[in-house]
């Protein structure tokens, strides 16, 4: 790969996505190891930097930055770098706006370090839960100011990045020669699964076209079915990034007044439990959203490049990705179980049985995905195809795990322990959603830059370590929920812990090591220099 | 659908259902009185919580082995958690505590001894510093 001062083309674009993403892991994972280093019990001091134990308000402040700078900056930074080469591609069409494109990895930049930035200097540190009234009550209004702007600036990327994809689909080209209401009317049909459906229902009633002695247009192509979750996320996406800015618009609405006037108004006249309703139906477009169906649509991608077999039950994925949608919109009451004042009806039904949806739709998905592998063997066992694999596992193993804290009796003896974090959370996103995301990255770069990775040892390594040490870990964290952990709290002085504790930082390490691997492999491959210039066209070398 | 399709989808079916049914029912001990037979408690404790303090009934808190006693916790501010805890760190149940509501919750100890209190959710910096040591006292 080299790079010049010739205009900015897909790839390049894609790779400074992925570049940036990759820098954000390697900041959540450093950001991760001290608060396990704060867990076990461990001292360091790096003058001028990081004193462990830290101080509680940092340690929150933390706490605060590490799942944001994780999802926003490692997650969506690498969805967008391949879904913004992916969808134009696959649909045969230029970018929308390539200034757009590139513009607004800049917004997000700027608004994740904002975020980072007023936990780290200003100690905000009212976790990404963000319970009302406690951002307002708790923290310096300058923090809350930093930490929402910040948050707002993040959220108008996401929504820039829908509207480039959403207006490239809709684009008119030769490939694509639909008028364009008529591309409008497709997209949205496959953005909420509707068009198998119809389809299917025409195909029942017999409608004639022009292809079978009838008089009406045949039906157009469908969109290929990664683009179809592409888009399907794409709506969870918008909802959730209203839903953040509202609460990021609702703290500015209390703070500023005090800010600028030293007026304090009085928080509780907004409903905690009315808020806690819609900031996590909000957020669960992410993980209960975004994150299932994005990952499931580049899962519909990868079997089949993988396999060079089309993907098995095709009409049936279809059909799943219709019914995520309502299914991510009607779980949000299981972060709610423990809240006795809301009904014990929504409790039930929409924190425990609607959630079991997401045990057919990916329980589907996965076995369509694993049904492609099945007949394409003998297969090669590539490193995407390890780390697809990896990240099934992961998605299988957190899945169940957070079905079990999604229950109406379980809960009450699970709700906030390391169970949580552990089996559930970290074992989703490193095993899962981080596994699934480097089969990408390794199935793109010899796209994206005409060679895969050097060194085939040093992927390996990658591989075995990410797995075991993000599985290790998980494992680690979550056993301490028997011993009555809770998550969030520091236990100094409580050694009863430290044994779980101290496995989860080993694992942490090893986790770290695999990380270390893919870089080395990443800069030996390229330069540093080339990775650079990526983003300073002036420093590369002369061809 | 394909043959392999809807094996796999009645085997999804059957677990769900299986799970569902199992976790909802009485089986599950303290489903039996949180959820379906919800008994008249024989004593209730009101604890109020306010700037990372709680506060408990003059009495203390005293329960009998095998009695449904109700809790009602109330914040004054921000959102808490009320979580009780055996003496071996096993947590027996917790709930969270919104400020503006009684959060309420009937419990029946199966054992006697000495139980934790500790707050549950994280509520700001000196949210783990909110713990009450044998708070409560089950007699046989």
């Amino acid at each position: 790969m080299t790079m010049s001062k010739a205009p900015m083309t897909l790839q390049v674009l894609s790779l400074r996505y992925a570049v940036v993403a990759i820098v954000f892991l390697a900041l959540a994972g450093i950001e991760g190891m001290f608060m396990r280093t704060q867990l076990s019990n461990i001292s360091v001091n790096v003058p001028g930097v990081i004193t462990i134990p830290m101080t509680p308000e940092h340690y929150y402040a933390m706490l605060t930055a590490h799942p944001l700078v994780g999802a926003y900056g490692w997650a969506y930074l690498a969805v967008f770098a391949a879904f913004y080469f992916l969808v134009p591609t696959l649909t045969k069409k230029p970018l929308y706006s390539m200034r757009l494109a590139n513009g607004h990895m800049w917004m997000h930049i700027v608004g994740l370090l904002t975020v980072w930035s007023a936990g780290y200097f200003l100690r905000f540190g009212s976790l990404y839960t963000v319970y009302w009234p406690l951002p307002v009550v708790r923290f310096p209004p300058v923090s809350v100011v930093a930490f929402a702007v910040g948050l707002a600036l993040v959220e108008l990327s996401v929504l820039c990045f829908i509207f480039n994809l959403f207006a490239t689909i809709l684009m008119r080209s030769e490939a694509s020669p639909l008028p364009k209401g008529v591309a409008l009317h497709s997209l949205l049909m496959a953005s909420f699964g509707l068009d198998g459906m119809v389809r299917s229902l025409r195909g029942l009633f017999g409608r004639k076209t022009a292809l079978n002695g009838g008089t009406h247009a045949p039906d157009p192509e469908p969109l290929p079915v990664f683009v179809v979750a592409v888009m399907r996320g794409s709506i969870d996406a918008v909802l959730n990034a209203v839903v953040l800015a509202g609460a990021g618009v609702l703290m500015l609405v209390f703070t500023l007044p005090t800010l600028l006037t030293g007026l304090r108004l009085d928080p509780l006249i907004i409903d905690p439990l009315v808020y806690k309703n819609v900031f996590w139906w909000g957020l669960d477009m992410i993980a209960d959203g975004d994150v299932l169906i994005w990952v499931a649509g580049t899962l519909y991608l990868l079997a089949p490049i993988l396999t060079n077999r089309p993907l098995y039950g095709e009409q049936v994925v279809r059909y799943v990705i219709l019914t995520d949608l309502i299914v991510s919109m009607g779980v949000w009451s299981h972060h709610l179980l423990s809240d006795r004042p809301q009904p014990d009806w929504m409790r039930l039904i929409s924190g425990q049985f609607i959630t079991w949806g997401e045990f057919f739709t990916m329980g589907l998905s996965f076995f369509s995905v694993l049904m492609t592998l099945w007949l394409a063997r003998p297969l090669k066992f590539n490193m995407p195809m390890k780390f697809m694999l990896g990240g099934i596992m992961g998605f299988a193993l957190g899945g169940g795990s957070g079905l079990l804290q999604a229950n109406f009796a379980v809960n009450l003896v699970m709700h906030n322990t390391q169970w949580v974090p552990g089996f559930h959370i970290h074992q989703m996103l490193l095993t899962g959603l981080s596994s699934i995301l480097f089969a990408a990255i390794y199935a793109l770069l010899p796209m994206l830059t005409g060679t895969g990775l050097k060194s085939e040892r040093l992927s390996n390594l990658h591989f075995w370590l990410w797995t075991i040490g993000g599985v290790g870990m998980a494992f680690s964290m979550g056993l301490a929920w028997r011993d009555g952990m809770l998550r969030r709290t520091l236990y100094r002085g409580v050694e009863m812990y430290l044994p779980y504790m101290n496995a989860a930082t080993f694992f942490g390490v090893v986790l770290a090591l695999g990380f270390l691997a893919f870089l080395v492999n990443l800069v030996r491959t390229y330069g540093l220099r080339t990775l650079i210039a990526l983003f300073i066209p002036s420093i590369a070398k002369p061809k | 659908m394909e043959k392999e399709e809807k094996h796999y989808l009645y085997v999804l079916i059957v677990a769900a259902l299986l799970i569902n049914a199992i976790t909802v029912s009485p089986l599950i001990p303290w489903q039996g009185w949180t959820f379906w037979s919800k008994p008249t408690p024989t004593s209730a404790f009101d604890i109020s919580i306010c700037n990372y303090q709680f506060t408990l009934p003059s009495g203390g808190i005293r329960a009998k082995v095998s009695e449904p006693v109700k809790f009602v916790v109330t914040s004054c501010d921000v959102t808490y958690g009320f979580g009780v805890f055996h003496k071996s760190g096993r947590m027996l149940f917790q709930i969270q505590v919104l400020p503006n509501y009684g959060n309420e919750i009937v419990w029946i100890f199966d054992e006697p001894g000495s139980y934790t209190i500790r707050s549950t959710e994280y509520s700001g910096p000196e949210h783990p510093f909110m713990v009450l040591p044998d708070a409560i006292t089950v007699v046989p």
